[in-house]
């Protein structure tokens, strides 16, 4: 059979682009973690905390994550179908209209547009940009399916076109509002309707975007970088059946003790739970896909990109559950420790399988060996540090902080004032800046690693020989 | 029992039975190796 | 089956996510907003007050402050009456936040004067030692927008008098966000409710004892001071050199606070440290 001609330029375009607001997402973290720290670098009117802050979120969200997804789902797509991508001029068009919408969201963020909905900020008509932009994607992504040459779809694709519509969901829902003006609406859902729509949203979006993409590129990856099958193509097939349809249940466990009806709280907590179970058959998956293979954590960065993200992923899908129970959202919920918790998935696993994702594609798509793999591994440290420190060090400002809120006196008056507990955080917070420094400098290691690349790394043997590992 | 609870008891045991159909179906003699050719063939496709 | 079909593997897909989206998502509309939990005190927000709340949407207060209390012991304390799903029905957007970087503000309404915000909102350091919330002073330059506002009300379907619009010309930004902060919790009575009622003699533990006195002075720098000055002399609230009151008294009104007169109630630092207050304050009247 004559071999497809890919397309690549989509996935270098989508690279660079992901790369750069990866760059502007940490770089903006660094600054409002400074902020907390020292009000007085806040620089009214534009660049206050509370105009940054959703700044970081969306850039993570929107610049960075979905940036490598399409990058990766590009590459990916193409070669599990072996067919091209289905239309080239679209795939440019959604490239363009990808940078463009993620600027109209950083400068109408500063400006103050904003619908104060977390990880959807941004105003009703750069809602309409995102539709348009993931309706391209989706639609490219599933007619070069449909055309494809392969008679069975491996699970990444699975995982692929569940987060297509997943998110296609979530987003309009959560979208709908009543416009006033070009820069203002009101959402269409009112008090606790509207905190219960956004958090189907808020935490499906981080199933749709941050839990099965990642697994995508996971199940795509690892088998690719390690030169073995992954161990059971079965149990991926019935966690991702479970996976998708338990997560939609629990959004609520964000609402826990809030006016939100407790039923839909208790099912919640129940849902969270049970989503152990297919959480981990993927970690289970990928760590007995290792078997024979743990040699390669020493000799192979990519595998070890990997097997951190799955391990960090295995960790978050357990904390997250724990979080979701009433007693313990009670203890811990509003202080510090959530923001770790959060920070160690988009840290340690989603960025993790990113970063491996896009060492693995740069040397194929230029045909360039990578500049410097010692230089991967000074990555890996550093992200690997830097996400430790920033997660660890806000657990424990976490627990001492819900301790010193709940903290009462024989008489049953309180022990602290709320100001009390606010100034012990400071050390915390310093703490966290400096983890977050870390994964910063890893981060510019990475991008001049990735220049040095395509500038001037040594031209590879064939691709067919990469391809089967031999080079 | 009232009807709510027939519904509740009902669409649980509806939403249980579709799960063990998909792993009976998954793990069946006749689809056992069948769902397993994807992973090989991810293998060779540069 | 679906692992060869893509078409059907989609709508498969859809339909897994839809159950529990129906279930936990849209089901709830059924009862949430409705005569259920509908409180007949809960009034609609006032043009000042929504374009306030529209400026704290703006700013992203909404990343560091929640606005919802929860049925627990401390935090009760802490805030005032947790809240109900009553209380919320005409917040679009709802605003309870996800992280307390500072304190909920669910039952900020009436808790300090409108001149204890106008200070705070300048500069919170000089109110609040070791803030970090940033200066917000800057929008007092900003005049507010009438016909704009006037616009959102129609949008919202609230009530709106041509009185209440015409006034608007002369505020700005700040009067409307104080405004919106003096409405936030305060449409149900909970604050009269939450009053501790006194039964039996009070009795100061701690007469004549240096160290309380000693511990008074701190109390009252950090939390007494921003409105009764650094000397007892009185800015926002009155000043307290002069006060001739037995200790008892003085006792109840620091516990509970003057509802109707912005005093905050400090009853959950505690009975010793009340006290504490007490003493210094007497131990000041008497010099």
């Amino acid at each position: 059979m004559e071999k497809p001609q890919y397309n690549t330029d989509i996935v270098k375009s989508f690279v660079h682009s992901s790369v750069l607001w990866g760059l502007v997402t940490v770089l903006v973290g660094l600054v409002v973690s400074v902020q907390l720290t020292n009000p007085e670098l806040n620089f009214p009117p534009y660049f206050t905390y509370g105009r940054l802050r959703p700044l970081h979120t969306n850039a993570g969200f929107f610049g960075w994550v979905v940036g490598f997804i399409f990058a990766t789902f590009y590459y990916i797509v193409q070669r599990l179908c072996k067919v091209r991508l289905w239309s080239d001029k679209l795939a440019t068009f959604q490239l363009w209209f990808f940078n463009a919408t993620i600027v109209a969201t950083a400068i109408t963020l500063l400006l103050g547009y904003t619908t104060s909905k977390e990880y959807h900020e941004m105003e009703w008509p750069i809602d309409l940009m995102i539709i348009i932009l993931w309706v391209t994607f989706a639609v490219n992504i599933v007619m070069t399916i449909i055309k494809r040459k392969e008679e069975q779809m491996y699970i990444s694709l699975w995982y692929m076109l569940a987060a297509i519509v997943g998110v296609a969901i979530l987003f309009l829902v959560n979208s709908a509002a009543v416009p006033v003006s070009l820069f203002k609406s009101y959402s269409a859902f009112a008090g606790t309707n509207d905190a219960n729509v956004q958090w189907w949203f808020g935490h499906n979006a981080v199933a749709m975007l941050l839990t099965a993409p990642p697994l995508a590129m996971f199940y795509y990856f690892l088998p690719k970088s390690t030169g073995v099958p992954i161990y059971s193509h079965k149990i991926s097939i019935i966690s991702f059946w479970s996976m998708i349809f338990m997560y939609l249940w629990t959004g609520a466990h964000h609402l826990l003790w809030t006016p939100v009806p407790d039923w839909i709280q208790t099912l919640a907590m129940a849902f969270s739970v049970m989503l152990i179970a297919p959480s981990w058959g993927s970690v289970i998956n990928g760590y007995m896909s290792m078997k024979g293979q743990w040699h390669q954590m020493r000799e192979n960065y990519l595998v070890k990109f990997l097997i951190l993200g799955i391990t960090f992923y295995g960790l978050q899908t357990l904390q997250g559950p724990m979080q979701a129970i009433r007693s313990f959202s009670a203890f811990i919920h509003y202080t510090d420790w959530v923001p770790a918790h959060i920070h160690m998935g988009t840290m340690g696993w989603v960025s993790m399988i990113g970063f491996a994702s896009i060492y693995y594609l740069v040397p194929r798509i230029y045909g360039k060996e990578l500049y410097s793999i010692p230089l991967a591994n000074v990555h890996f440290w550093l992200a690997l540090t830097g996400q430790l420190v920033w997660s660890i060090s806000l657990w424990i400002a976490g627990v001492l902080q819900a301790g010193m809120w709940t903290a009462m006196n024989p008489d049953g008056s309180l022990t602290y004032t709320f100001m009390e507990t606010m100034v012990e955080m400071y050390p915390y917070w310093w703490a966290r800046t400096a983890g977050g420094a870390l994964f910063f400098f890893g981060i510019l290691v990475f991008i001049y690693n990735l220049f040095k690349t395509v500038r001037n790394g040594e031209k590879t043997a064939p691709l067919t020989a990469i391809a089967q590992g031999r080079a | 029992m009232d009807l709510a609870s027939i519904l509740y008891l009902g669409v649980t045991f509806g939403l249980f039975a579709i799960f063990a159909w998909i792993v009976i179906r998954t793990y069946s003699r006749k689809n056992r190796d069948k769902n397993e050719i994807a992973k090989y063939r991810m293998l060779d496709d540069d | 089956m679906w692992e060869k079909r893509p078409i059907l593997l989609l709508l498969l897909a859809t339909a897994a996510i839809m159950v529990g989206t129906i279930v936990t998502m849209i089901v709830p509309f059924m009862s949430v907003n409705t005569e259920a939990d509908r409180i007949e005190s809960v009034t609609p927000y006032t043009p000042l007050q929504q374009e306030g709340r529209d400026i704290y949407i703006r700013e992203g207060c909404n990343n560091c402050h929640t606005q919802t209390v929860r049925p627990l012991v401390s935090e009760v304390l802490r805030y005032g009456e947790y809240s109900k799903s009553g209380e919320f029905v005409y917040d679009r957007p709802f605003l309870w936040g996800s992280k307390r970087t500072g304190p909920d503000l669910a039952r900020l309404g009436g808790k300090y004067p409108d001149a204890w915000h106008y200070k705070h909102m300048d500069s919170p350091r000089t109110m609040i030692t070791g803030s970090n919330m940033p200066d917000y002073g800057w929008i007092k330059e900003n005049l507010l927008d009438p016909q704009m506002i006037q616009r959102k009300m129609e949008t919202l379907n609230f009530p709106y008098t041509a009185e209440q619009i015409s006034a608007l010309a002369v505020k700005n930004e700040m009067d409307a966000m104080v405004a919106y902060l003096q409405k936030l919790g305060s449409d149900i009575p909970w604050r009269k409710a939450a009053e501790t009622t006194i039964i039996g003699e009070l009795n100061n533990p701690f007469t004549g004892d240096k160290g309380a006195i000693e511990a008074g002075g701190e109390l009252y720098e950090n939390s007494c001071a921003p409105c009764h000055g650094d000397k007892l002399e009185g800015d926002i609230g009155p000043e307290l050199t002069d006060l001739d009151m037995d200790d008892a008294d003085l006792y109840q009104i620091i516990h509970n606070g003057i509802s109707d007169g912005g005093m905050p109630a400090f009853g959950s630092i505690g009975s010793d440290k009340v006290w504490q207050l007490v003493n210094y304050l007497q131990s000041e009247d008497d010099n």
